[in-house]
C-alpha cells in the first residue's frame, strides 16, 4: 500500500526551522500502514528536511554553522538575472544550505507508529523565506 | 516610516483566480515561476524587509493586450484589503482614447495617489501630444507620475523611450509636476542624476538589480556610476526606495541600502520621507 499526502504552509522568516513530527505521525496513522516506511520530502531547492534533537540551543548552533558554511556576503555565481524567472536570483545561500541539509528523511514504521529515537524530531528548514512551501509525505507498507 | 514606492502586485491572491488573466500577467511582465502570493505572505515579506507601506502600481497596456494587466479597480481592491499598508497608484494606456477619462476616474472616484506610465512599452516619447491631457490631470489633482525609466525587462519594451534626457523638457515645462524616473534611469544613472540636481521635481527609485546581488550592484551603481556623496549631499530629497518587486527582492535590497554608508538622516529620507513628499502626503 502507498499513501501520499502533501502539506502546504507559509513560512514567515528568511531562515526558519519547523518541527513537523506531529504532522508526519498523523499521516502515518491515517495511512493504515502498520509495517513499512515513511518518506518526508520537500518540493523545493532552498529548503531542507532533516531529523535532529528539538532543542533551542541546537537550532541556534545549526543556524550559525550553516551561516558559516554559506555566508551571505560571498561572491556567488548564482547572483544573476535568470531568464526563466525574469528576476534576479538572490538566494544562493538557500540552495547551498539546502544541499547541506538534504531534501528528505525516511523513518521505519512499526506497529503503526514511526520508529524514531527519543531525540529524533522531524524538521522542515526554510532557507529562503518568507515563502509558500509544500512537503510530501509518502507512506509505504502493509 | 519605510515605504517601497515601486511594487507590481500582479500576482497577489485577491486579484487572481482567473487562469487566463494570470497567464496574461506572466507573459506581459515576463515574470514566471513565482506563484500567487497570499496577503499573509506579502505582510511577512514586508515585515522581514522592515517595510511599513508599499505603493502598488497598476499596469495598463490595453492597446497591446485589450485589457489592463492590473487595472485601477484591482488596485483599489488591494488597497481596501490593507489600507494601512498599501498605497494605490493608477495606470492608463495613453494610446487608448479613454485614457484621460479613466485617469480622472482613478483620481476622483478610486482615490488613487499617482499615475504609473511605461512609455517604453507604448513606444511614445514623454513629449508626445497624447500625454498632454494626462499631465494636465495630474497637475490639477496634484498627483505625481512614476515613469518606467532606463532599461525594462518587460517584453516589447524599448529603452530609448526611458532615457532620462528625454524627460528634461517635461521636467522643465511642468515644474509643479513631480515625476519619478524609476530605477535611476539605469544604465543612464549619471543622466538621471544630472536631471535631479537641476530639477527638484524629478525623483528616482532604487528598483534595479539586473546584475550581481543587491549589495554588489548597489555598490557599483551608487559608488561608481554615480558618487555616494552626490546622493548624500545633493540628491538626498529625490531618491526613494523602490524594489520593483516581484522582479527583485525587497529584503536584500533594503539590507543593501542600509549598508551603503549613507548618513542616517539621508537613509530616512530615501526610505520614507521622500516618498511622502513625492506622493503629496499619505492622506
Amino acid at each position: 500500500m502507498v499513501k501520499t499526502t502533501s502539506l502546504t504552509f507559509l513560512t514567515s522568516e528568511y531562515n526558519q526551522y519547523f518541527i513537523i513530527t506531529d504532522e508526519v505521525e498523523k499521516a502515518v496513522a491515517e495511512s493504515g500502514v502498520t509495517e513499512g516506511i515513511v518518506t518526508v520530502i520537500t518540493r523545493h531547492t532552498t529548503t531542507g528536511v532533516t531529523t535532529n534533537e528539538a532543542l533551542e540551543c541546537l537550532e541556534s548552533d545549526i543556524k550559525e554553522f550553516l551561516g558559516r558554511l554559506a555566508p551571505e556576503d560571498h561572491p556567488y555565481a548564482h547572483a544573476r538575472m535568470l531568464r526563466d524567472y525574469g528576476s534576479t536570483a538572490g538566494n544562493p545561500t538557500g540552495h547551498l544550505k539546502s544541499l547541506i541539509m538534504g531534501n528528505h528523511v525516511h523513518f521505519l514504521i512499526h506497529e503503526g507508529k514511526i520508529d524514531r529515537g527519543g531525540a529524533q524530531d522531524v524538521y522542515f528548514c526554510e532557507f529562503d523565506g518568507p515563502s509558500s512551501r509544500t512537503i510530501m509525505i509518502q507512506v509505504m507498507g502493509e | 516610516m519605510f515605504i517601497d514606492i515601486h511594487v507590481l502586485p500582479a500576482f497577489y491572491e485577491p486579484i487572481n483566480g482567473d487562469e487566463r488573466k494570470e497567464e496574461l500577467r506572466h507573459e506581459a511582465l515576463d515574470i514566471h515561476l513565482n506563484g500567487i502570493a497570499k496577503l499573509e505572505h506579502i505582510k511577512n515579506q514586508m515585515r522581514c524587509a522592515g517595510l511599513d507601506k508599499m505603493a502598488l502600481l497598476a499596469i495598463d497596456y490595453s492597446s497591446e493586450h485589450g485589457e489592463p494587466v492590473v487595472s485601477n479597480d484591482e488596485i483599489r481592491t488591494l488597497v481596501d484589503c490593507e489600507p494601512d499598508r498599501f498605497i494605490g497608484i493608477a495606470s492608463v494606456d495613453p494610446l487608448m482614447p479613454c485614457a484621460a477619462d479613466e485617469l480622472e476616474r482613478a483620481f476622483a472616484d478610486l482615490k488613487l495617489k499617482g499615475l504609473h506610465l511605461h512609455l517604453g512599452r507604448t513606444h511614445i516619447m514623454p513629449g508626445d501630444e497624447r500625454l498632454a491631457p494626462l499631465y494636465k490631470i495630474c497637475e490639477a489633482y496634484n498627483k505625481p507620475i512614476i515613469f518606467n525609466a532606463g532599461m525594462s525587462w518587460e517584453p516589447g519594451s524599448l529603452a530609448k523611450y526611458g532615457r532620462p534626457i528625454e524627460y528634461e523638457e517635461l521636467a522643465a515645462t511642468h515644474p509643479s509636476l513631480r515625476i519619478c524616473l524609476s530605477r535611476f534611469g539605469w544604465p543612464w544613472a549619471e543622466e538621471c542624476a544630472m536631471l535631479m540636481v537641476k530639477y527638484p521635481n524629478v525623483y528616482t527609485d532604487t528598483g534595479i538589480l539586473y546584475f550581481d546581488n543587491a549589495r554588489e550592484f548597489f555598490d557599483r551603481l551608487f559608488k561608481h556610476e554615480v558618487a555616494l556623496t552626490w546622493i548624500d549631499r545633493s540628491l538626498r530629497h529625490q531618491v526613494m526606495f523602490g524594489s520593483n518587486n516581484p522582479r527583485f527582492e525587497q529584503i536584500r535590497m533594503a539590507q543593501a541600502l542600509d549598508g551603503l554608508g549613507l548618513r542616517e538622516s539621508t537613509l530616512e529620507l530615501i526610505k520614507g520621507g521622500n516618498a511622502i513628499e513625492f506622493l503629496g502626503g499619505l492622506d
